[in-house]
């Protein structure tokens, strides 16, 4: 236990929260207890956002809102038809859940601004409603009379009572927030954001894992607004207005993104700050808007951020030991039995009027070698991005181990066992070596929030994808790299984490984009060596490659492609001098004269 | 005749929100980032618009040169705080300093003028004119003609002048302008003082009518917005006429059911335009980046 | 012998740690037609981009008409007489071709005129359609501007990265030969070419690029009928 609580930034944390907790009972007075209250619903609203913002990097602007539904359900069911608590409380985390899943549809498939705006429309709808629903909502006037908290028939009273009452929440909130995130599942929401054509390489869908965060920001904020009416006992149309949003957001970017605790310091800090700022009187949203442009300028990482910055300088930590490696299938899925492993007919697709590919048809046998080449700008990567699914093809079918894949979205061809990677590095530079490579496994171990859930307390399913990523490292010779962040990594080692990373997807075709580019001499040749054993291993590799003595002894077949049509097929010698190959990359030369 | 007349008010509404979106475009082009207090620049205009007036009582036509000048003067400030310093930085940081900054505005004006409605002075005086069975107000035509003449200035400028010129290249790629000689940053700071002047007018417009209050500018960047994203992501003339679209639903539907159903529906509309048009009803914007 | 126009002495650059060019040593005389040929990946891009600025060098010294290039922007070495037609030839799409060429003059307007005329009387595909918006035009007419857009300017030296790209054989050549018309005027050119034949038609002098490095340099006629070449391309 001893070494759990002396790693990353714990001990501070822990002695900060034990200050916090101490501050309003040494205070005792009602006034700090309110306020402490606040902070504890804050800092749930805040910890849901954090989902949807911090980890899933969606700016949603709905969080407000959903924390407003949340406090009208409370208010009308307590206040006006009389429910108790523990009716009213679960129905006003629905409402905002239900409201989310519907507008999730449409609102989700966004990027950034499209969806901080679509999600603001959202929220200034529901803002006239609750103003002009006279009826149910009592208008601009609000509802007031809305009865404490009251459990098991026992009404919770103002001061420390409720305050513990909300602290307890939050803190539950918070656990399950850091355990789902702590594992595997938070790791893969790290890559979403960071790099999402990664992720769906690695058969991770993303709409999946944007709308389990929506959903949970939507319910935690809904608990929060539902605590907030009842710990007020009035509420009016302000808690659905724009204040409430943009305090949630300076709360969570202040306090530091995709960090649980970054939310509940944030939420604590600006709770008080008024408190603290009171020189300001009513104008302390100046401040809070100016703290929040300083920190996005300044320290986009956040308090949090600063502290784990601060204690990787000044007490640098060992590495933790690396786990022991699993025997990993180092071999590729039993291929299928088809002849053809890769089929692509009259593949065609073009770019604002330029045709990049223009119908290509190849096929990749079962256990082949095959490389890719062609001057710049002929079309290997958009083949490449055509045939792993993130370019539509205007004309043309694909077929892959027996199945026809042209409609098939890329992360479901990641899981069918098409693996690539990528040309220029795709990986999250924070993460370390061992995690990037324990996500290639995200989609045999589950990607879902339900699995996510069943994970355990000791995160069985990072634990079993780090086994097998520590034996594919070490199968590629870097196992000595797996605790180091990949943006620290040499450039070579790197390529090879990548490689690691598309192994662990078990998959039955490699596509390489230029495994090689910015490698040595030497490096080049240890890559090839490994690459040569994993085919004998019975693994199908498709290279993209232009470093010529690299590929050459490498691949059984080349095939060479000029302004998007295949243009020579055949076996390297062969290709190397093929006239047409020459012609492409040299261009014509008087004395050649080779026809066209 | 009712029709008509809901209709005359729209297009005076539509005429202010196409400055608004105006100004956000250009900014949009210009950096790529969306200006998410673009409305607040409408506000600050207006708030400046009624300062002005209790210093100078004058028509607000005479108003306008000031309030161009000091909106201007806040656009240099705001790209300084809330672009230069991020813009190597990934949009949302852009986004969310805008949010910042659009919350300090709203609360200083809150500070100054208090959260109450003010009213800034007509552009020319307020007389109705009686038409058949129309009343026409002065204001309305003043307002019309008023953002006419601005969107031409605007037009004429980016159309025939060098430094338009160059404003458009620096919007359309950056790297190469500046490796042709143009002076990039100084266009971007330029713009951002061009998007604030248009908003800030557009305040002056809107805040005799409709009155300004520190908590406007909400509304005004969804409206704005929604103009941008119906228009055509990046589109000048899309943006402007789906402002005037915009107004005239929103005044006509108000009238006949009520300001919620037009809004609600106005949002509808935004997310069918989102999620089965993404480029806008006006086809493709001219000019953008992928 | 005068100074060179151009002089670049141990031209490094990295990309995160990855070698790009590894001192590279350059020269172009006033008016001389340089090729600079290497397969892809080899550096040129790199390289032409290092001289104009757009990616800084980790080691290394570079000069320009006398003067030191290390701390000038961008921008000034545009106005040193740095002109540069960038790869993928980059046109403002949405401006028309006469705007595309009129942005790019940072003069007073009559002499703008007259640069507008006569680079448009060198490329009579333009004129025809001067008042077409950049992103209608095809591709070889687009290049076309590029390279017209670089003339606006005046250049003393030209920087042209893989003009012939995704163009047809045919048009290529056309273009190719603008660009020895406008050497055999007088401007110095700095050619970063994959098709190895054309350039060396244009060229008076090539370097040729391997893996960030400068492996032979020379007149066209001994490199065109070197092995090297070939195997740089495609292997040995």
């Amino acid at each position: 236990m001893g070494g759990w609580i002396s790693t990353g930034i714990r001990l501070p944390l822990i002695a900060l929260a034990a200050a916090l907790a101490a501050y309003p009972l040494l205070l005792g007075n009602p006034y700090s207890f309110r306020l402490a209250t606040l902070a504890g619903i804050y800092a749930l609203l805040a910890i849901g956002y954090q989902l949807i913002f911090g980890y899933a990097g969606a700016l949603s602007l709905a969080q407000g809102c959903f924390f407003g539904i949340g406090a009208y359900v409370s208010a009308i069911l307590a206040s006006r038809l009389g429910w108790s608590f523990l009716l009213s409380f679960p129905l006003s985390l629905a409402a905002p859940v239900a409201l989310a899943a519907v507008v999730a549809l449409p609102v989700l498939r966004l990027e950034s601004h499209y969806l901080a705006l679509a999600t603001l429309g959202v929220a200034q709808v529901a803002l006239l409603a609750a103003v002009n629903w006279q009826g149910l909502t009592g208008g601009a006037n609000g509802i007031a009379g809305i009865p404490p908290i009251a459990l098991f028939g026992a009404r919770v009273p103002d001061g420390s009572s409720l305050m513990l009452v909300v602290w307890l929440l939050a803190a539950a909130g918070a656990f399950l927030a850091w355990h789902l995130m702590r594992g595997l599942y938070g790791r893969m929401f790290h890559l979403v954001r960071e790099n999402d054509i990664a992720a769906a390489a690695l058969g991770i869908d993303r709409a999946r894992l944007r709308l389990a965060a929506f959903l949970l920001s939507a319910l935690y904020a809904g608990a929060a607004g539902a605590l907030y009416a009842h710990s007020e006992g009035v509420i009016s149309p302000g808690v659905l207005e724009f204040p409430v949003m943009v305090a949630c957001l300076a709360m969570a970017v202040i306090g530091g993104s995709a960090r649980v605790s970054g939310a509940i310091l944030g939420a604590v800090l600006l709770v008080h700050l008024p408190e603290w700022l009171r020189v300001l009187e009513r104008s302390y949203l100046i401040a809070y808007g100016a703290a929040l442009l300083v920190v996005i300028i300044a320290a986009p990482w956040g308090l949090i951020g600063a502290l784990e910055r601060l204690r990787g300088h000044l007490l640098p930590e060992l590495p933790p030991e690396p786990p022991a490696p699993r025997i990993a299938r180092l071999r590729a899925r039993a291929s299928s039995e088809a002849a053809r492993l890769l089929e692509v007919e009259g593949l065609a697709i073009a770019f604002g009027g330029l045709k990049a590919l223009d119908g290509i048809t190849l096929s990749v046998r079962p256990g082949e070698l095959l490389g890719l080449i062609g001057p710049n700008g002929s079309g290997k990567t958009t083949l490449a991005n055509v045939v792993s699914g993130l370019y539509r093809p205007s004309a043309g079918r694909i077929r892959f181990a027996g199945q026809d894949i042209t409609e098939t979205a890329a992360y479901r061809r990641a899981r069918l066992g098409l693996a690539r990677s990528f040309q220029s590095t795709s990986l999250v530079a924070e993460m370390t070596a061992l995690d990037s490579v324990a996500l290639g496994r995200a989609a045999l171990e589950g990607t879902g929030l339900a699995s996510a859930l069943a994970s355990g307390w000791r995160c069985a399913h990072l634990a079993r994808a780090r086994g097998h990523a520590m034996a594919l490292l070490d199968g590629l010779g870097i196992a000595a790299f797996a605790a180091r962040s990949c943006g620290e990594l040499p450039h070579g080692i790197k390529r090879r984490v990548e490689i690691a990373r598309a192994l662990a997807l078990e998959p039955r075709l490699l596509i390489l984009d230029e495994p090689a580019a910015g490698l040595g001499a030497g490096e080049a040749a240890d890559l090839r060596g490994r690459l040569e054993r994993l085919a004998q291993g019975g693994l199908t590799l498709l290279v993209i490659e232009h470093n010529m003595p690299f590929l050459m002894p490498l691949v059984e077949r080349m095939i060479c492609l000029d302004d998007g049509r295949l243009i020579a097929e055949g076996k390297p010698a062969e290709i190397r001098g093929h006239p047409r190959v020459i012609e492409a990359y040299l261009g014509r030369t008087a004395r050649a004269g080779v026809p066209r | 005749m009712e029709l008509l007349q809901l209709t005359i008010d729209g297009v005076s509404l539509g005429a202010a929100y196409a400055l608004v979106a105006l100004g956000f475009v250009l900014v949009l082009n210009a950096t790529g980032a969306v200006n998410f207090a673009a409305g607040d620049l409408v506000m600050a205009g207006g708030f400046a618009a009624v300062a002005l007036a209790e210093a100078f009582p004058l028509p607000g036509l005479a108003l306008l040169p000031l309030v161009l000048l000091l909106m201007a003067a806040l656009g240099l400030v705001f790209s300084l705080l809330a672009y230069f310093p991020l813009m190597r930085r990934p949009p949302t940081a852009v986004f969310i300093s805008t949010i910042a900054l659009g919350v300090i505005l709203q609360n200083t004006a809150n500070a100054i003028f208090g959260a109450a409605p003010r009213k800034a002075p007509a552009l020319l005086g307020e007389h109705l004119y009686h038409l058949g069975g129309l009343s026409i107000g002065r204001q309305s035509l003043a307002i019309v003609a008023v953002a006419a003449a601005l969107v031409l200035a605007q037009h004429l400028l980016f159309a025939r002048t060098q430094l338009g010129r160059s404003l458009r290249a620096t919007a359309q790629d950056r790297e190469t302008a500046e490796a042709l000689g143009i002076p990039t940053l100084r266009m971007i700071a330029l713009t951002f003082m061009l998007a604030a002047a248009l908003a800030g007018a557009a305040g002056l417009l809107l805040a005799n009518r409709y009155f300004v209050e520190p908590t406007r500018g909400n509304e005004l960047i969804v409206s704005a917005y929604m103009a941008v994203v119906i228009g055509g992501w990046g589109s000048l003339p899309g943006a402007v006429l789906a402002a005037l679209l915009i107004a005239l639903f929103q005044v006509i539907v108000s009238a006949y059911a009520s300001y919620t159903t037009a809004t609600a529906l106005l949002y509808a509309v935004l997310l069918a335009v989102l999620v089965l048009r993404p480029k806008g009803l006006f086809g493709e914007a001219i000019g953008r980046r992928v | 012998m005068s100074e060179p126009l151009l002089e670049l002495q141990g031209l490094s650059v990295a990309y995160g740690g990855i070698a790009a060019l590894e001192e590279v040593t350059l020269t172009v005389a006033q008016g001389e037609a340089v090729a600079l040929l290497g397969a892809n990946g080899a550096g040129k891009s790199t390289l032409v981009k290092a001289v104009m600025g757009l990616v800084a060098p980790s080691a290394g010294r570079m000069r320009f008409a006398g003067g030191e290039l290390g701390h000038v922007s961008t921008r000034a070495r545009a106005r040193l007489g740095l002109g540069y037609c960038p790869e993928g030839r980059r046109v403002f799409p949405g401006l028309s071709v006469r705007e595309n060429l009129e942005v790019a003059a940072r003069v007073d307007k009559t002499t703008r005129g007259r640069r507008l005329d006569a680079v448009l009387a060198v490329f009579p595909a333009l004129a025809a359609r001067a008042d077409a918006r950049a992103w209608q035009l095809s591709g070889g007419q687009q290049q076309m501007l590029a390279l017209g857009r670089a003339l606006m300017g005046q250049p003393r030296l030209l920087l042209l990265d893989e003009p012939s790209l995704g163009l047809s054989p045919i048009l290529a050549d056309e273009l190719l030969e603008k660009v020895r018309e406008i050497a055999k005027a007088g401007t110095a050119v700095l050619l970063a070419e994959q098709n190895a034949a054309k350039a060396l038609a244009v060229a008076g002098r090539a370097y040729l690029l391997e893996v960030g490095r400068v492996v032979r340099e020379g007149p066209p006629a001994a490199l065109a009928e070197s092995e090297e070449v070939r195997k740089a391309f495609l292997g040995g």
